[in-house]
């Protein structure tokens, strides 16, 4: 039984990060508009404890995107500049839906194998039952 | 007495293993995205189980002997699967984990039939039904 609990931590780890992202793309996602705003990316990393990894994942530090900002056109916005134009956000769309199929992807990845786990542990628990 | 049957202990390490090997595989696909991860995977159960039976003759008679749990323990290992990188340097192919995910499920499926038939028999040879 114990490994099927490891399991099922490594997998809820899993479904943690991804929904982290989820949380990172869908913030830019609504900022796209938001003068000045850097897109945000989320890193993962192995989890450590104790200086050992424990197989499990979680979502790193933030990271801003340093891309430059797109000039926008506008000269009767309130931050533009002498000639008209102001800086936007560098956030793509294109970009952030792929990477939002991505993490849906992997979200249920991991909770295909958390079922698949529950699944195994209960008919293991089956045996005991007759 | 039952532990020593050799299809219940058969039963017992199949099932063990697939639960191993699926910890091994939820992890790879937990750290699908983790950038530099190297997948993993388990030696399968028919080389490791024979190791283990070959290790079962030696008696272990003094203090000093080798005992045959410590060789049976290191039969399933870790090792890395020589899948292609993608850029961030990391090779877990979900598609890959999902057959192995199926080839677990059906192992410790197939253990546990095994176990509970192979009990249903032992019933009927004591006469119960």
């Amino acid at each position: 039984m114990g490994n099927f609990l490891t399991t099922l931590a490594i997998s809820a780890s899993g479904m943690k990060a991804q929904a982290g992202r989820i949380r990172h793309l869908s913030e830019n996602i609504a900022n796209a508009d938001t003068p000045g705003y850097h897109r945000k990316s989320t890193t993962f990393e192995a989890d450590m404890l104790r200086g050992r990894e424990t197989g499990m994942v979680r979502a790193g530090p933030v990271n801003l995107d340093q891309r430059t900002l797109t000039r926008i056109y506008e000269p009767g916005h309130p931050l533009a500049d002498d000639s008209g134009h102001y800086d936007g956000s560098n956030v793509d769309l294109v970009v952030e839906i792929a990477d939002a199929r991505e993490a849906q992807r992997s979200y249920e990845a991991n909770l295909k194998m958390f079922d698949q786990a529950r699944q195994m542990s209960q008919s293991l628990l089956e045996i005991l039952r007759r | 007495m039952f532990g020593k049957l050799e299809i219940f202990n058969m039963a017992q390490n199949m099932a063990t293993h697939a639960a191993g090997r699926h910890t091994v595989v939820s992890q790879n696909i937990a750290n699908a995205d983790t950038p530099g991860y190297r997948a993993q995977d388990v030696a399968s159960f028919a080389s490791t189980y024979s190791s283990n039976n070959s290790a079962q003759p030696i008696r272990a008679t003094r203090a000093g002997h080798l005992s045959p749990q410590s060789a049976a323990a290191s039969g399933a290992r870790t090792f890395e699967s020589s899948d292609p990188n993608s850029p961030n340097g990391n090779s877990v192919s979900l598609e890959l984990e999902m057959v192995k995910a199926s080839e677990i499920r059906q192992q410790h499926e197939l253990a546990l039939s095994i176990y509970s038939s192979s009990l249903g028999i032992l019933r009927a040879s004591l006469g119960r039904s």
